[in-house]
């Protein structure tokens, strides 16, 4: 059993050992070991069909793993659900699937966990309208109004709403499947302004799945590569750079093309 | 759940407000940001025109008839708003409607009280629904399939048990009034519905559910919505409002018909709620817009009549005019949504 280490950051919030999975005679995962730290971020970087989204699903409870084993704040545990995993506070916030478009930003943000009042139990849209703005203001997130209809902000903004319904829903660790991707340099710097405040809370733990490797250097604390469902580089992001990391998946790709 | 807002700061934040316009502009601006607003001016204008163009459009007889041609459009369209939000539809809620007062007058028959049967007739119909509902999200038919298989199995109940012919609704005196004889007593039934079905489209869970299904099915899942109960439970509540609806029109009419409703009074309901403002593509609507929708139609085949145009273009002249209004609607929403902006 592992216990919480104090390193960088601070206490380890998630771990996983040596995490296994097959898909029929496919094998995603062989052995794969991360784990986190509260007020840490890490990215996991890797080519699409590595196993970045295997993995990331399998600790947001959506798939079993065949092998291997999970702590959540040191204490073992078999993610049942993707509800299981929501409850001991892991979220994932996918680029697009996140937000209803045609609902409005409090809305969005109270999405099933609405506030009522009694007798009647009927909607508080006054008050959840003051929380959603109190609490898009107290992560920063700026936006016209929380009345206005998603689809009329930004694909920065939208996503800046998914973020902080993690966050305001209580997320401890945060997934961040590929929040950058399609993303202006402007919008992108919102994102990552957000994610560094987080950060700085320090009782937020973030694994941040990327494709830019500078960008992910720049965010991220510690970095990890996935290849062919092995983790076949670690480091932290001050001890290495973009140059070192292209030059692993260009051996990588060389030794794919002489196969 | 948590609904502690962290940290102090922002709690009296209040939303910038959208970019104001000055003076009449301001006014008039104000009314056409209102999501229902565009559909308000069509019937406006279209009232004005036939009293215009008749002088006895306003008089009360004639507000009577008009009530009585946008009443069972606008329940059913409830139902229908409530399905087209969840990227659904009933295209069989016209045969509901024509087959409920047969199941109350066989109720009756078997010897129940009128309301009983008037209520067992509704959960025959909500368990029409159900069927609907189910077939729909277990065996991912798309709904559009199931009703038009459901259209034709319900017109097939509905003739052998009638055998084709009409029959006279039970009850009686103040019970026949109330259920729709009384000139305005199927308005009110509706203006009842709308308020109801706009509190539960605006104000419950279940309405925004219903929105966010239909506005990203995924995202709603994910935040743990059950896709498929409220699904079902729209078509459920389509089926019994299409019921509801052909028992009172049974009862203003006096009479049950077996080739009553149909996809004519479908379609209407499902035009009302276009016309209103309700997208096709799901995800939002509005059943106060559904309401007005109704009134444009009903005002349309009304006023039509008392100019007394040609029967036989009659149809051509009202699906011209659905045309037209619905097109200035829609240049309406978009002129709107730029302002809005």
């Amino acid at each position: 059993m592992s216990a919480p280490a104090e390193s960088a950051g601070g206490i380890e919030a998630i771990r996983a050992e040596n995490i296994v999975k097959r898909f029929g005679s496919i094998l995603a995962l062989n052995g794969v070991s991360i784990h986190v730290n509260r007020g840490e971020i890490l990215g996991i970087l890797g080519d699409n069909g590595a196993g970045k989204s295997t993995l990331i699903k399998i600790l947001t409870g959506f798939h079993q793993p065949d092998g291997g084993r999970l702590f959540v704040d040191g204490e073992e545990v078999a993610l049942a659900s993707v509800d299981h995993a929501r409850s001991l506070g892991i979220e994932c916030v996918y680029q697009d699937l996140a937000l209803i478009n045609t609902l409005s930003v409090y809305h969005n943000m109270f999405l099933n966990r609405e506030l009522s009042r009694p007798p009647f139990g009927l909607l508080d849209h006054r008050e959840m309208r003051k929380r959603a703005a109190a609490a898009l203001d107290d992560i920063g997130v700026g936006v016209p109004s929380v009345e206005a209809e998603v689809a009329r902000l930004s694909g920065g903004q939208r996503q800046a709403i998914a973020v902080a319904r993690a966050v305001y829903s209580n997320a401890r660790i945060l997934l961040l499947d590929e929040p950058l991707a399609a993303m202006g340099a402007r919008e992108a710097g919102l994102i990552i302004d957000l994610v560094e405040r987080l950060r700085s809370r320090g009782d937020i733990a973030i694994i941040m799945i990327a494709h830019n490797y500078a960008q992910t250097l720049d965010i991220c604390d510690r970095v990890v590569l996935v290849q062919h469902g092995e983790i076949t580089f670690e480091s932290h992001s001050a001890e290495t750079t973009v140059e070192e990391l292209l030059e692993i998946v260009r051996r990588e790709y060389r030794a794919a093309r002489r196969a | 759940m948590d609904t502690t807002p962290r940290g102090a700061g922002g709690a009296e934040a209040v939303p910038p407000a959208p970019a104001r316009r000055f003076g009449l502009g301001r006014v008039v601006g104000g009314f056409l940001v209102w999501r229902e607003a565009s559909v308000i001016l069509v019937a406006v204008l279209l009232v004005l025109y036939f009293e215009l163009t008749n002088g006895n459009f306003l008089s009360s007889d004639n507000i009577v008839t008009v009530s009585q041609f946008v009443a069972a459009p606008a329940i059913i369209a409830c139902g229908e708003i409530m399905l087209l939000i969840c990227k659904e539809i009933d295209l069989s809620a016209g045969q509901t409607f024509a087959l409920a007062p047969f199941l109350v007058y066989f109720g009756a028959k078997f010897g129940l009280p009128v309301i009983p049967a008037i209520v067992v007739a509704l959960l025959i119909c909500a368990a029409i629904g159900l069927s609907i509902g189910l077939i729909t999200v277990l065996l991912g038919v798309p709904s559009f399939v199931t009703t038009l298989g459901t259209y034709f199995l319900i017109t097939g109940i509905t003739l052998t048990i009638s055998r084709g012919f009409p029959a006279t609704p039970p009850g009686g005196g103040i019970l026949t009034g109330i259920m729709g004889a009384y000139g305005y007593s199927e308005i009110i039934w509706a203006l009842l519905i709308v308020a109801l079905m706009h509190i539960v489209l605006r104000h419950t869970r279940w309405g925004l559910h219903t929105s966010a299904v239909g506005g990203n099915e995924v995202a709603a899942a994910e935040a743990g919505i059950d896709v498929r109960r409220i699904k079902v439970g729209n078509f459920i509540l389509t089926a019994m409002l299409a019921g509801f609806t052909g028992i009172i029109e049974a009862y203003r009419v006096g009479s049950n018909d077996p080739l009553a409703g149909g996809s004519t009074i479908m379609f209407l309901g499902v035009a009302s709620g276009v016309i209103g403002g309700t997208a096709l593509t799901g995800g939002s609507g509005t059943i106060i817009g559904g309401f007005i929708g109704a009134v444009v139609l009903g005002v349309l085949q009304d006023g039509f009549t008392l100019q007394g145009i040609n029967a036989f273009l009659f149809d051509g002249i009202i699906g011209a005019a659905i045309l037209i209004a619905m097109i200035a609607n829609i240049r309406l929403a978009r002129w709107q949504r730029g302002v809005a902006r």
